[in-house]
């Protein structure tokens, strides 16, 4: 049969397909009726992936830049010019930095791992642009031990209370939206929590418009409300949770008046909120986990809530970030972070680094590195080369110091303006020319098995990782992306049970990692029973503080909202009907937009569409309004899908950008 | 009506025989995931009894991407080189089911009906030959009695299969298939089985209410309050509310045709023409030039969507309901409003 079964690689939801493929190429593309993930949808994206699969904006042959202008030439003569000049930087790590992708397959991103840490010396690797969904890893990491998302998307139904925090999800990641929403329709009590109404916030049973930034407050005043009404769950608070008096504590001082000035929301709806909460025996919480998700502090503090109800470490239960990219979760777990090993196990671990010894032939160098944006932002630190596996156009915010760089190779499949700044470009295979592992948000490990030939001569990332280090004088001797992964495994303990082997006998279910010898099958959720062990309350700042508007800039700007985010998706580029509906925003609002709440409108006195300047205490732009009630008055809504406004505006708040989800800009709306 | 008899064992020897002539495509399982697809395959691999295919056989007359043409424009002489780019060959479809060569009907009113015709769909459709097949037992995502479309078919076969006890009758509809059964010398049926296939067909209507237990859509009730507009506009907001703007329903439905357009340039400077499949769902779908969208909210194109399925000015078109109660918009849609939930909620008046 000409039907292939794949999995969607847009976002990290990992929706199962099956693609078409007629002499060599895709036709068409269909849903996966008995998919675990997505049984038989798939979204806007995944309806119309075979575009960007057939599309003919790929990189086909190696490029070295020569007088200034890319010229095409040999693997070998491109992979050479890599090689000198980072082996000339080897006594230097710190002056180079490798960018992995959240997109590239598990194989993929540990060669390129490897290939920073063995063979060139230097731990300065990092995935994308936004650190927000290692945020999240952390948190469930310190709380529970257990580094990903607690639930299956299969489990959703499970749930009698589901919160949303601060995520569009019906846009972001449709198809765990869907859920949530079948969930909602079968009785689960779907509460969402955002400062913008969206379609969520719509089907569900109770939305809560809080404030903008008031996110952590928001949830302080949640587990205060718990503690009051005298609903956390003692019995299991004695047995399984550390910590509850620190946190019960820091929350004892919230008073009403700061929480209602602070979230906008009165104290008896948060209590309402918090009996429904303690009423259900099952909850879980969805929230954004990648670029600008929640901020530490907000996630520690969502933790603290859902353990004191004794809603972490069982079926049907538990914190779910959701990454917004089909590898991201992948990457962490193959060790793509400064200080991190794969599978989450610690550099500075010296058994984790002599276990790494005895397979790679030396130790992984142990003093933790840097993350690329953190490099690039900082104008003091010496970076001199770097190398970027397949890229959005996110980090082109850093332009102008990239242009400063003395060397940047770009490895990717498909054609992208990054390649503007390299010096070396290299291509590689895409997901459907080789075979090779994803792993999506909830920890599924699927494999994705060869299905075309790639364009003449292009090599597979793998081989094209092997080769560099080959010719830096490694012995790395792969054959197949199916060797890596056995490699894979024995450093990675979470991994430990997986094989393709393995993988192949289960179908298109895939595994989710722990997969070890007590869980040979993975571990659809995160049990605290089969784990062992106590949850830890964490500790938290104890600043609820909200930036509130003043008189000079009334309105509190939102930024940094991820859903716009497939604007600047360079793989959203190379299609044509997802191209049309995402540019449509862009199409209408060329110079980028803010919105307001009709009242503000009216007393500014614009109309749609007309043009103003908005003015913070750093720095102004001019955008057009849009008029919208999905926006409170007192607050506007700005996404940065625009460059100007990115380079003219955003970036003079780079502080502020950190905050992820709470981060607001005090402004003022002024006609022009 | 000339019908014709074959033992069900050897029921598949009328795909090899049309393999000698045609691309034989038919119901395949995938063994993975237990998935029907309807595709070109080996005869002997052919599974008459599958559940419908996921997703209907529309691709094969209409596909999702197809390249129409490449052009080229000189500049200095002028001249223009265009060439079509679309090939056929003919193709056999055996084993369909009557909701999907209902759909088939309606897009050849869209297609080949109307003032224009559309040569590539016509190059796609020309030559083809129609094997259907009776559901003699519903299956449960089915509400083909409620929308005129099955569970047997009743016109444009070639040839009709109803599968009675250990026998296949063969009934043919066109000459094309006449000639094909006596050239495979099948035994006539006698009249007899007129009634017998008559009986099958009574029973399987009957065991809709047990078996056909996804949708229930009472579709003739509905169709007159969706050809009047009297329905309230909260009712299509909640509708509205509920669609993830996917395009699901339109690619997996039959009888839709919507599609666009794209010029692509190739870096040798000529072009080429794109035909993609579009969806009414799709915010950029009604959006024109200019920016003005005389359907922004989603519930406004939605209830286009509805209207097309389920209007008497849209059946005027195709001479019958533009929905074929093949039940599929249901299976994908992540809102759950596919067609059946819609009628009940315009029907329930059911809004926030």
């Amino acid at each position: 049969m000409k039907q292939k079964h794949g999995v969607c690689t847009f976002c990290g939801t990992g929706c199962g397909h099956f693609l078409a493929v007629e002499s060599d190429t895709v036709t068409r593309v269909f849903p996966s009726q008995n998919h675990p993930v997505s049984k038989g949808r798939l979204c806007v994206r995944g309806w119309n992936i075979h575009e960007l699969l057939t599309t003919k904006e790929r990189i086909t042959v190696p490029m070295v830049r020569e007088d200034g202008v890319l010229r095409e030439c040999t693997y070998d003569e491109a992979i050479s010019k890599v090689v000198d000049v980072l082996s000339s930087l080897k006594s230097r790590p710190s002056e180079m930095g490798f960018l992995a992708s959240p997109r590239a397959t598990n194989e993929e991103t540990y060669l390129f791992s490897k290939l920073g840490r063995a063979v060139f010396n230097t731990n300065n690797i990092s995935l994308d642009s936004e650190s927000g969904h290692r945020n999240s890893l952390n948190v469930l990491h310190e709380g529970a031990g257990f580094p990903g998302m607690n639930c299956p998307v299969e489990d959703i139904r499970k749930a009698e209370f589901v919160l949303v925090l601060g995520i569009d999800i019906t846009k972001q990641n449709p198809i765990i939206g869907s859920e949530i929403h079948l969930a909602a329709q079968n009785g689960t009590q779907v509460v969402t929590v955002d400062s913008r109404r969206t379609q969520i916030a719509k089907l569900s049973n109770d939305f809560l418009q809080i404030h903008p930034g008031s996110n952590t407050l928001f949830l302080g005043a949640l587990g205060k409300a718990v503690i009051d009404q005298k609903l956390a769950a003692a019995d299991f608070i004695a047995s399984a949770v550390e910590g509850y008096d620190d946190f019960a504590a820091t929350v004892a001082g919230l008073t009403e008046d700061q929480i209602v000035s602070g979230t906008g929301i009165s104290y008896d709806d948060i209590k309402k909120i918090a009996r429904k909460l303690a009423a259900a025996n099952t909850a879980m919480a969805f929230f954004s986990s990648g670029i600008s998700g929640l901020d530490e502090e907000t996630i520690r503090c969502l933790f603290n809530v859902f353990a004191i109800t004794g809603n972490i470490g069982k079926e049907g239960s538990g914190l779910n970030p959701v990454a917004g990219l089909n590898n991201l979760q992948g990457g962490y777990d193959m060790g793509a972070a400064p200080d991190l090993l794969s599978g989450f196990q610690s550099l500075e671990d010296v058994k984790v680094r002599s276990a790494y010894a005895a397979e790679w032939g030396s130790e992984p160098p142990a003093i933790p590195g840097r993350s690329i944006p953190e490099l690039l932002e900082d104008e003091s630190t010496p970076l001199k080369a770097l190398v970027v596996s397949d890229h959005d156009e996110g980090i082109i915010r850093y332009a102008d110091r990239l242009k400063e760089i003395d060397f940047i190779a770009y490895i990717g499949a498909f054609r992208n303006p990054f390649t503007e700044y390299a010096d070396v470009v290299i291509p590689v295979a895409s997901y459907i020319e080789t075979d090779g592992t994803f792993t999506n948000t909830e920890r599924r490990i699927q494999l994705s098995e060869k299905k075309v030939e790639a364009p003449d001569g292009v090599l597979p990332g793998w081989n094209v990782y092997t080769m560099i280090a080959r010719k830096a004088g490694a012995d790395w001797n792969y054959s197949s992306a199916e060797d890596v992964m056995n490699e894979i495994v024995k450093v990675t303990p979470r991994y430990a049970g997986v094989s393709y082997d393995r993988l192949r006998s289960r179908g298109i279910a895939g595994i989710q990692w722990p997969c070890d010898g007590n869980n040979p099958e993975g571990t659809p959720f995160f049990s605290l029973e089969k784990a062992g062990g106590k949850l830890k309350c964490l500790a938290l700042s104890g600043d609820f503080e909200v930036k509130t508007a003043d008189p000079d800039y009334p309105l509190l700007l939102m930024v940094g909202k991820a859903q716009h985010f497939w604007h600047q998706n360079n793989l959203m580029k190379k299609t044509y009907i997802p191209l049309r509906e995402y540019n449509a925003t862009l199409l209408d609002y060329p110079e980028g937009f803010v919105e307001i709440n009709s009242a503000d409108a009216y007393e500014l006195g614009v109309r749609n569409h007309w043009t103003v300047r908005v003015v913070s205490l750093s720095g102004s732009m001019d955008v057009a309004v849009k008029i919208s009630d999905d926006v409170k008055p007192g607050t506007a809504y700005s996404p940065y899908f625009v460059q100007d406004m990115i380079k003219k505006f955003l970036l003079g708040h780079t502080n502020i950008l950190r905050q992820g989800e709470d981060a607001t800009i005090p402004v003022r709306i002024e006609k022009v | 009506m000339i019908m014709f008899l074959i033992k069900k064992s050897d029921v598949l020897e009328i795909a090899k025989e049309l393999g000698k002539e045609y691309q034989v495509l038919g119901p395949v399982v995938d063994t993975d995931s237990g998935q029907t697809f309807f595709e070109k395959t080996e005869p002997e691999l052919i599974q008459l009894k599958a559940p419908i295919p996921s997703v209907p056989p529309k691709y094969t007359v209409f596909p999702q991407i197809e390249t129409l043409m490449r052009y080229r424009y000189d500049r200095e002489s002028k001249a223009v080189e265009i060439r079509e780019l679309y090939e056929a060959k003919p193709k056999a479809l055996f084993g369909l089911r009557s909701c999907d060569l209902s759909g088939l009907l309606c897009l050849d009113r869209f297609f080949l009906g109307q003032e224009f015709v559309d040569e590539a769909y016509r190059v796609h459709r020309k030559k083809m030959f129609i094997v259907t097949n009776t559901c003699v037992t519903p299956f449960k995502n089915c509400f083909c009695v409620c929308t005129d479309s099955g569970p047997a078919a009743e016109e444009g076969y070639d040839l009709n299969l109803t599968e009675l006890d250990d026998v296949y009758l063969v009934e043919a509809g066109s000459d094309k298939g006449r000639e094909l059964a006596e050239r495979m010398g099948l035994e006539k049926a006698d009249e007899s089985y007129a009634v017998k296939k008559k009986e099958a067909v009574d029973k399987s209507v009957s065991l809709f209410e047990e078996f056909a237990t996804d949708s229930k859509a009472w579709i003739s009730r509905v169709m007159n309050r969706v050809t009047t507009g009297f329905i309230r506009e909260d009712v299509w907001e909640y509708i509205g509310d509920q669609c993830f703007e996917c395009g699901a329903c339109t690619f997996v439905c039959p009888s839709c045709s919507c599609f666009n357009i794209v010029d692509v340039n190739n870096a040798d400077g000529s072009s080429e023409r794109l035909r993609t499949w579009d969806s009414c769902s799709y915010e950029g779908y009604s959006r024109m030039a200019g920016g003005h969208n005389p359907r922004k909210p989603v519930e406004d194109r939605r209830n286009k969507r509805f209207f097309c399925k389920l209007s008497y000015s849209q059946m005027k078109k195709y001479l019958r309901p533009g929905c074929v109660g093949c039940g599929r918009c249901a299976w994908v849609c992540p809102g759950n409003i596919g067609l059946p939930k819609v009628v009940e909620y315009v029907r329930r008046e059911t809004h926030k």
